[in-house]
């Protein structure tokens, strides 16, 4: 693009720095004959702050030849600019097209992002199926954690890839220029992607749907895998991390060094989707982590390192790892917060520590109000738990805590929601039970409430979604319980989005359609409240003779085939169903560091150390 | 110790707010591994500051700004270790140690100098140019639409215009030199400088400016007016 007509865009748009790349840290490169174009569906300073394509964007660019550049979203006023200028979407790093790659590929992290892909996609020119696209187009491909359902978006993509990527995106780049240099067709790279670990070629199978049901996966391509199995890297310790991190030049979400401690989660709470489909659990050693810190912070200039995981109280060696590097960081004046923290693993001594250097938000989340409840979706927390440790963290001088809850799960009753106001008010009374001269001022009791969305590849994966009159019943109870609370604050989220994100997360592929035609209706960024258009989304659902309910509301049979079961989620079928009849009778399962719970069934001992201990 | 220092911003990452370019500076010294010298309180933060901002999408020859350190350093030397850690587009061109009593450079601040390449909608001629820019700089008040604050309101920025020329003219952009005041207080916007200009021509458009210099008052060392 040329330099003026790439000011005449900028000179149209809100935040211009989106688009301008040449951070630090970036990667250039003068030569190569592989050119992977990494997108992200959602605007830069979201899809920046995202850990995966950070380790993609340094893997992809390790490679020889091989130049990977981004893509973000662009806001609804570059999309406009861009197309009343017919110029098109460009990548940060040379402003090129996305035409102009080998591979373009999309991180799919929530569903409610899924017609930001089309607006990619139409802003580059390139049809929206895969049987629209012959060889001269670039290999369209998606992965991330949306992949373990990929029905829904299916006909977009050439390949799908199923779990995690650091190995899997450098075989098929390697794949890709194999097949290149053997001049074979395209239908012959697609099956020798497909018989790649992970990955799924959604052109060699068809669902097969029955008096409006799926009922069955017809494989049409006898080289493709009958099941796609979820991939796994062995060994977290050895793979490859960031790298240099990119550092924006404008503020994104998660704007700091981000040192990922391990991988998965071993507590198994029913709802958490993250919790089954990043199994098995996997540490780094705290020396990896220490020097991995350590160059970060180096080659950044960040004053705040973020230790990520899914629960980082968790990690084996927190205590031995935590005040290395509180001290290690202190001397540099950087900040060091822990998100992700249970309740029963947060200890008064790293409360204090941590407050040396810079004082956080306080987050719990107990997900449910009452015992039994907890007991229902597994989350292995007491109240006395949550109450120690408040009352630890107002001693230690916070004197705001934010509890997040679900409501609409499985067997829940008006006691439960009720359950969630007690609780708050329990917290409240822990404040105020302390002298005034040991605690602070201006307390808050913020208690944040979501609406339930079951999953795919869960214990609740079959469970129908409350309806969203329920769910305003449900939160119009909450308030009123709510009232009364010293220092409590509500905040509820809409519950019609969640409704969406139901109908997507456990869709087929005939909501591929369904998803073109909402983007023609100008749905754009469903996530953010002022774009998201609820009326367009019902035509479009009514135009192509389907009903968000039927998905959302609707309670599957155990024994009903469900069209994600194409993916091999590592997790098998039996135990969800094991922990779904536990679930129902408020029996809780154990951590399985404690124990090996066989989620893996047969291949426990391949897939997963714990098994062994 | 205070170093006075002026940076160059370019085409790369003009594209950046103030905040942007405070924070790649603040980044960039942590690089470099400079003895910063921080605020005292919950948030500790180096003790940095500009003479003035540059706007979003302008790039400079010369913005200046001030750093404390707690150690004393060569400034050749701070020039030679932040240089290498800044990123593409973005460069220090001078650094000298601020003399004792010198007051700090958002109040010492009198002027700008941009050159603004324009791009209308349509040609013009260089008559048309000429003619325009003859009657912003004549007598009669320029009242343009001001953003301010508190809403867009008219306001006469004649008495911020120092100087304005025309350096060329081809087909439907043209390129300007123009004097602006500025100080703590305020000063001219590139941005009312050109509406006020399309304004004349019946035009519309785009432009890119790019500041030549600031000008201060008070210190040998600095870009004074010309």
């Amino acid at each position: 693009m040329d330099a003026i007509a790439l000011d005449k865009l900028m000179s149209r748009v809100e935040k211009p720095a989106r688009y301008l790349g040449n951070e630090w840290n970036m990667t250039k490169k003068e030569s190569y004959d592989f050119r992977f174009a990494l997108c992200f569906p959602d605007v830069y300073e979201i899809g920046m702050s995202h850990q995966g394509s950070r380790i993609l964007y340094h893997v992809l660019n390790s490679m020889d030849g091989v130049y990977c550049e981004r893509c973000y979203a662009p806001w609804t006023d570059m999309e406009r600019a861009l197309t009343e200028a017919g110029e098109p979407l460009f990548t940060l790093e040379t402003k090129s097209p996305l035409k102009d790659f080998d591979i373009v590929g999309f991180s799919l992290l929530y569903e409610m992002c899924y017609t930001n892909v089309l607006t990619m996609l139409k802003l580059s020119g390139i049809p929206f199926l895969a049987s629209e696209r012959d060889g001269s187009y670039p290999l369209i491909v998606a992965g991330g954690p949306c992949t373990v359902n990929p029905e829904p978006i299916a006909p977009f993509f050439d390949a799908i890839l199923v779990g995690d990527g650091e190995d899997m995106e450098p075989e098929i780049v390697n794949c890709m220029r194999r097949a290149r240099a053997d001049g074979v067709s395209r239908t012959e790279l697609l099956e020798r992607l497909s018989a790649i670990e992970g990955v799924y070629v959604p052109s060699f199978y068809e669902p097969v749907f029955e008096n409006g049901r799926y009922v069955r996966m017809e494989r049409k391509n006898p080289l493709a895998p009958e099941r796609v199995r979820r991939r796994v890297v062995r060994d977290l310790d050895k793979a490859p991390y960031v790298g240099r991190q990119l550092v924006p030049h404008m503020q994104i979400v998660h704007d700091r060094v981000a040192v990922e401690v391990m991988r998965g989660c071993t507590r198994g709470c029913r709802f958490c989707q993250a919790g089954y489909i990043y199994r098995p659990v996997r540490e780094r050693k705290k020396e990896t982590l220490l020097s991995q810190t350590r160059d970060l912070v180096r080659c950044t200039g960040y004053d705040e390192v973020s230790l990520l995981s899914l629960s980082t109280g968790d990690y084996s060696e927190l205590h031995e790892l935590l005040p290395r590097i509180i001290d290690d960081m202190a001397e540099q004046k950087v900040s060091v917060s822990l998100p992700s923290l249970r309740i029963d693993s947060l200890l008064k001594e790293d409360l204090e520590k941590m407050q040396t250097v810079r004082k956080g938000g306080l987050t719990f989340a107990p997900e449910a109000g009452t015992q039994r409840m907890r007991d229902v979706i597994n989350k292995n927390v007491t109240e006395e738990d949550l109450l120690r440790a408040v009352t630890d963290a107002f001693t230690a001088g916070w004197c705001g805590v934010k509890l997040y809850f679900m409501i609409g799960l499985p067997t829940e009753t008006d006691e439960d929601i009720l359950g969630i106001a007690d609780l708050a008010r329990k917290v409240s009374a822990c404040f105020y039970r302390l002298p005034k001269e040991q605690r602070g001022m201006g307390f808050r009791v913020t208690v944040s409430v979501s609406t339930f969305v079951p999953k795919p590849w869960t214990a609740f994966q079959w469970v129908g979604q409350n309806e969203q009159e329920e769910i305003r019943r449900k939160q119009q109870l909450l308030k009123t319980a709510m009232k009364g609370v010293r220092g409590g604050e509500l905040h509820c989220h809409p519950s019609v989005l969640s409704v969406l994100e139901a109908v997507f997360s456990r869709g087929d592929r005939r909501l591929a359609p369904v998803l073109v035609d909402a983007f023609e209706r100008g749905c754009r960024f469903d996530s953010w409240a002022e774009h998201f258009k609820p009326d367009a989304w019902a035509e479009a659902f009514a135009a192509n003779g389907l009903t968000m309910d039927e998905y959302a509301y609707r309670e599957r049979d155990p024994e009903e085939p469900l069209p994600w079961e194409i993916v091999d989620a590592l997790t098998t079928v039996s135990y969800l169903k094991r922990e779904w009849n536990r679930a129902k009778e408020a029996r809780t399962t154990k951590d399985c560091r404690e124990g090996c719970n066989g989620c893996f069934g047969e291949r426990c001992e391949d897939y997963c150390r714990i098994s062994k201990e | 110790m205070r170093i006075i220092a002026a940076f160059q911003k370019n085409k790369e990452i003009s594209y950046t707010s103030h905040l942007d370019v405070q924070r790649t500076l603040q980044r960039a010294f942590r690089r470099a591994n400079l003895p910063l010298a921080y605020s005292k309180g919950f948030n500790p933060h180096p003790k940095l500051s500009f003479a003035t901002a540059l706007a979003t999408g302008y790039t400079s020859d010369g913005e200046w700004f001030e750093v404390e350190l707690d150690r004393p350093i060569e400034p050749q030397t701070f020039i030679d270790r932040v240089n290498p850690v800044l990123p593409d587009g973005m460069r220090v061109v001078e650094a000298f140690e601020a003399d004792d009593g010198i007051d700090t450079l958002s109040k010492l601040i009198r002027a700008a100098h941009y050159e603004l390449t324009v791009h209308f909608d349509a040609p013009v001629s260089e008559q048309q140019v000429q003619n325009a820019v003859r009657s912003i700089m004549g007598n009669e008040p320029v009242i343009v639409d001001k953003k301010t604050k508190s809403g867009v309101k008219p306001a006469d920025i004649r008495p911020d215009i120092l100087e304005a020329s025309v350096k060329e003219v081809s087909d439907s952009s043209a390129i300007l030199d123009v004097v602006g005041t500025l100080t703590a207080a305020g000063g001219l916007r590139a941005e009312t400088f050109v509406r006020a200009l399309f304004d004349r021509l019946h035009l519309n458009g785009f432009f890119t400016a790019h500041r030549i210099s600031l000008c201060f008052e008070g210190s040998d060392r600095l870009p004074r007016l010309r």
